[in-house]
């Protein structure tokens, strides 16, 4: 490294310039479900007092359907059913996916993130 | 002799000894230091411990809560800071489940009539009152209403991407944008007087209002009402702070933040210093200002231009319901010095808790006084237009957020050109250094918002710690 180099490295470094490229290490399902759903929704299928519905069982599950929720006309009259595809796309911009709906929620995740968390989803019993 | 390599190995050795403060010893890899402990540094706090991370919260003031402050001295304990909890607020009423914390409806605020020019009228003949400036077709609406009218055109009643380019037209001053939409000046004008969303229109972004607006226009609805912690508010985060596995450090107000690609030194009034792997700014931007930390210089010029929203309250107590005998409601909504009054009942008492909450630039000549001498201006306002008030109503709290260094104000405001980008960027992490707050939150302002950041902050955190 060349000197100049090197103390214009220096400098950045004491003055907190350079952007730390720290290394990106993959959250496990768990913690993205922890981080990112569950102040909202519990796993199983018991409802609790969150304000979004429990999130157990959800394959094959019909939007919108669960009783003791207010869910948005748009939701229920979606005709979605949870699977992959629609919990992706619902996940990813939920006012793309279904217009009107009621989750006031902008996704924290990354694409990765976000299929990762919705297969291991789509497998709670 | 001292060669070009003697000289390198010695500034990268002098570099990270500087940088270490000493402490060679990092342990984990997974220290972090939240600085603020509001509802948004205590939540990324709570979840980065159940993930096993060494969290220190440090806090300047001498309680925890920032914006959240109930007056526990007062009777009827009001809140002096953030009171009402939205029917959706998912994470905050989730938080107090967990915790134990009673929620309730809030006992119902009086109904308000009006003080225009001096001139009172009362709520049932507004629409007819010589002294309801608005024209005909526009007379009907009470002034606190007006502003409702924005959601007949509000984009974000139906998508909530307030940063979308394809509405940046609507990223322009909410005065000029009002009168595009033909908002008559006289509403302009009522808006202005008492607008809890902004300092004043031309200074506040048109997409900023109709982002709190579309949020009060989806939740609309009896069902869906809002709610308060039976004891106060507060009782939420000392509950938090209670969970976590070390105390919170109060009364530490933070003199600089210094990183490096491999670590954080937060430094303390007090002469202390933690290191850290990652540090959480959860504090607001006022308050985030005078610290010496080395942010991009888009997050520091946004440090300057970013406003915060200027409210002042005095809190009193009344003994009697002074204003039935006049007939009239017991709040009131004026266009002069007291702002509104908000009254409402202390539950299972025969008193009454008397909020005057004052907002935006109307504040600027009460915060210029002192205590005593702004107490005394708005008590002189009440006597005069509430003299039958005086016998009965005793001043409690003078409540000043805009002047209070670790706050600043009470949120945030969006001006004109700042919705499209200037809220991502002030966010973006820099280096390890992380940012949370309700001005950092996406999809909801206030305390869910502060909840919101709080989890954001901790995942990216997670991310890059893990």
């Amino acid at each position: 490294m060349r000197l100049r180099t090197l103390a214009v490295y220096l400098s950045a470094v004491q003055f907190g310039l350079l952007s730390a490229s720290l290394p990106a290490a993959p959250l496990n399902s768990e913690q993205l479900y922890d981080v990112a759903c569950s102040a909202c929704h519990s796993l199983g299928t018991v409802s609790d007092h969150r304000v979004g519905p429990p999130l157990g069982g959800l394959l094959n599950r019909q939007a919108g359907e669960l009783d003791g929720y207010q869910f948005s006309e748009a939701l229920r009259t979606s005709g979605w059913i949870w699977r992959l595809p629609t919990l992706l796309a619902w996940l990813t911009d939920p006012d793309a996916a279904i217009p009107n709906n009621a989750m006031n929620y902008v996704n924290p995740l990354t694409a990765e993130e976000t299929q990762q968390l919705s297969e291991w989803l789509l497998r709670q019993p | 002799m001292l060669t070009r390599r003697r000289l390198l190995e010695g500034s990268i050795a002098g570099l990270l000894a500087s940088a270490s403060g000493g402490c060679n010893d990092m342990g984990s890899g997974r220290r972090v230091v939240v600085v603020g402990a509001g509802l948004s540094g205590l939540n990324a706090a709570l979840i980065l411990e159940r993930w096993g991370f060494e969290v220190d919260v440090v806090e300047a003031k001498t309680r925890v809560g920032g914006r959240l402050w109930t007056l526990d001295h007062l009777p009827g304990s009001p809140e002096g800071g953030g009171n009402v909890m939205g029917a959706q607020y998912g994470r905050v009423v989730h938080m107090a489940h967990h915790l134990n914390i009673a929620l309730r409806t809030p006992p119902r605020t009086l109904p308000s009539d009006y003080v225009i020019r001096d001139q009172r009228i009362s709520r049932d003949s507004w629409a007819s009152a010589a002294a309801n400036p608005l024209p005909e077709t526009w007379r009907s609406i009470p002034p606190q209403r007006l502003m409702g009218k924005l959601n007949e055109t509000n984009p974000l009643l139906k998508t909530r991407a307030w940063h979308d380019p394809n509405l940046m037209a609507s990223d322009q001053s909410a005065d000029v944008g009002l009168k595009a939409l033909g908002f008559p000046n006289a509403a302009i004008e009522l808006i202005n007087a008492n607008n809890s969303y902004g300092n004043n229109l031309s200074d506040t972004s048109l997409m900023a209002l109709y982002r709190i607006m579309g949020e009060f226009g989806r939740l609309s609805g009896p069902e869906l009402a809002v709610q308060e912690a039976t004891l106060g508010n507060m009782r939420l985060p000392e509950a938090m702070a209670k969970q976590l596995s070390r105390p919170v450090s109060l009364g530490e107000p933070v003199v600089a933040v210094r990183h490096s690609p491999s670590r954080v030194q937060v430094a303390l009034a007090s002469g202390k210093t933690l290191e850290a792997d990652a540090a959480i700014l959860a504090l607001p931007l006022p308050a985030l200002e005078p610290i010496e930390v080395n942010l991009s210089a888009t997050q520091t010029n946004l440090l300057r231009q970013i406003d915060y929203h200027k409210v002042v309250q005095l809190h009193c107590v009344v003994e009697a319901p002074f204003w039935e005998a006049a007939g009239w409601s017991g709040s009131w909504w004026t266009d002069g010095l007291l702002g509104r009054i908000f009254t409402r009942p202390i539950p299972n008492t025969s008193r009454y808790n008397m909020t005057v909450w004052i907002n935006g630039d109307h504040c600027d000549p009460l915060n210029a006084l002192d205590e005593t001498a702004c107490t005394q201006s708005i008590t002189q306002a009440l006597w005069q237009l509430v003299p039958e008030a005086r016998d009965v109503t005793s001043v409690g709290q003078l409540v000043r957020w805009s002047i209070d260094p670790y706050a600043g104000g009470v949120w945030a405001l969006w001006r004109p050109g700042q919705a499209g980008t200037a809220h991502r960027a002030i966010r973006a992490p820099t280096g390890r250094l992380f940012f949370a707050g309700e001005h950092t939150a996406e999809a909801y302002r206030g305390m869910e918002g502060a909840m919101e950041s709080g989890e954001r902050a901790a995942l990216e955190i997670m991310r890059v710690l893990a």
